[in-house]
């Protein structure tokens, strides 16, 4: 307890630590820019394009803000310790070492717990105003209908972020640690996409970026990723993603010398 | 043990570091190498030895940042890594320089403080001790190196420790914060703790020392007093080069000089 209450102070008491938060929630305007385009460019269309119009959900598309921006503060709170060389100082007023990581994990977790679904819903509510009847009624669906799918996007930001900081832990180097998250994210998805046809989708649906699609059920825009897992296997390994770094950080942490 | 109040020194029984057959190697090189001593209370001990001769690595041994190879090493009778609130037992500065840049002093100390149950009143308190105070709120990326050594002391004695452990510093002080340094090891040293203390600067050390350590190499090279040392040379100086001669590794003229 005393543990996650400096951790809490070690990310608060830090401008750029709250910035990385300020822009994730920034993910929110982002979606209200992008919808307010979206409506002009379909007010501005033939009513036969306005038939034929269709828009991603925006939701999905907004969603890499606060999972980059709380991904690379995971990373952060962790390998800064390594570049300041505080982590002799933490570890020696901690010398268990587990439940420095362990507060690190929390604080970092209940960001993202809040910070996602603000963003998911929040850009889930401006798009219902913004969008209206537009783009076929995309906007107008019930709001119980689209739940599974805004939960399971808005748990992909915590998720995210603990990967980041289990990343941070593993490799202590924040250039090493942000470039196999965003390797993660995008650029092994398109590699993958283009594997030969069982493999693609196979590997397809275990990227990060294809499970809240998986988890929800909800695959009516499948895009690169593959739909093969069950909605519990999805949620599963979402957990994976999230904690096993982690856990295989604290292990080095305790193992390591600092 | 007993456990007391922020304001007096705790009186604990056994305020003693004990190292026995203590050995570390990295590689090919043996940072320490079967290293036995016993650092006791009531007076300052100096820990000399050339660049490289181990005590940083031997300070890191003590705090269980850096597990020994063989051998062991106590505080207060028990392995360090085993005391549940470390910061009311043992207080260490290694490195001032390490401080997040964009952190203020009060924070900075505060997350120490958190850590080990103790109070945002006892932070203000070692703030106000160390000559901080007014720049308590000031990110510490502006701080001088005097500034952070002075910061880093705060941090040691947040817990009240009766066990204290500094790496080199007065390093980079001006000639009013050495004595600082020197009056507030000295004082430390008379309430009844234990200070280990690591310095090249071996006029400095005879005046705040009141036993030496030396290593070189890893290995102990001398363990007395300062009395016993200066009876046998002319100088606190005089006595380390000739008791480190045969172990400088980084020496002008190259090993084996
Ligand atoms: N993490 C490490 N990995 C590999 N070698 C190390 C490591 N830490 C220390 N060493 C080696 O151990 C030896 C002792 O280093 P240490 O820093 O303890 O010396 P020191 O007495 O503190 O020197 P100085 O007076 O320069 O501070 C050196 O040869 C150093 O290169
Ligand atoms: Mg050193």
């Amino acid at each position: 307890m005393t543990v996650l209450r400096s951790e809490w102070l070690k990310i608060h008491s830090v401008r750029s630590y709250r910035l990385a938060i300020a822009v994730a929630f920034g993910g929110i305007l982002l979606g209200l820019g992008l919808a307010q385009m979206a409506a002009e460019m379909y007010e501005s269309a033939s009513p036969a394009q306005q038939a034929r119009a269709s828009l991603a959900e925006l939701e999905e598309v907004v969603l890499m803000v606060p999972q980059l921006s709380l991904g690379i503060l995971g990373v952060l709170v962790m390998t800064s310790e390594y570049t300041t060389g505080l982590i002799r100082t933490s570890l020696t007023v901690v010398p268990r070492r587990w439940p420095m990581l362990a507060g690190k994990a929390a604080v970092v977790g209940v960001i993202g717990l809040v910070t996602g679904p603000a963003v998911v819903f929040g850009t889930h509510v401006t798009c219902r105003w913004v969008i209206g009847d537009r783009f076929s009624g995309l906007y107008q669906t019930a709001f119980a209908d689209k739940l599974p799918l805004l939960v399971a996007l808005s748990l992909t930001v915590p998720a995210f972020a603990l990967l980041g900081l289990g990343m941070g832990a593993i490799l202590r180097s924040a250039a090493g640690a942000i470039a196999l998250l965003v390797g993660l994210l995008y650029v092994i998805p398109m590699i993958v996409d283009k594997f030969p046809s069982p493999w693609s989708e196979w590997l397809g649906s275990v990227m990060f970026g294809a499970l809240p699609r998986q988890i929800s059920g909800d695959l009516t825009t499948p895009g690169v990723y593959g739909t093969s897992l069950p909605p519990p296997v999805a949620a599963g390994l979402l957990a994976c993603y999230a904690v096993l770094p982690v856990l295989a950080g604290a292990w080095l942490l305790r193992r390591r010398d600092a | 043990m007993v456990r007391c109040g922020e304001a007096t020194p705790c009186r604990t029984l056994n305020r003693v570091i004990e190292l026995k057959y203590l050995t570390k190697r990295y590689g090919a090189t043996l940072a320490v190498d079967d290293l036995s001593f016993t650092v006791r209370p009531g007076r300052v001990t100096g820990f000399l030895g050339p660049n490289g001769a181990g005590k940083s690595t031997t300070m890191r041994l003590i705090l269980g940042l850096a597990a020994p190879t063989s051998g062991e090493v106590l505080v207060n009778g028990r392995r360090y890594a085993s005391f549940p609130r470390p910061m009311r037992e043992v207080g260490a500065l290694l490195d001032a320089n390490a401080v997040h840049v964009g952190r203020s002093a009060y924070n900075h100390l505060l997350c120490l403080a958190r850590t080990n149950g103790i109070g945002p009143r006892r932070v203000t308190a070692v703030l106000h001790h160390v000559g901080l105070s007014d720049v308590a709120r000031k990110n510490v990326g502006g701080f001088s190196l005097g500034m952070k050594q002075r910061l880093g002391i705060a941090a040691a004695l947040l817990g009240d420790p009766g066990v204290l452990i500094f790496d080199e510093p007065v390093n980079g002080l001006d000639p009013d914060g050495i004595r600082w340094i020197r009056d507030l090891m000295r004082s430390l040293a008379a309430q009844g703790r234990t200070i280990l203390l690591s310095s090249h600067l071996m006029s400095e050390m005879a005046l705040t020392a009141d036993s030496i350590v030396m290593l070189g190499r890893g290995k102990l090279v001398a363990e007395a007093t300062i009395e016993e040392l200066t009876a046998r040379y002319p100088s606190l100086e005089d006595a380390y080069l000739a008791l480190t001669a045969s172990s400088v590794q980084y020496g002008a003229g190259g090993p084996g000089r």
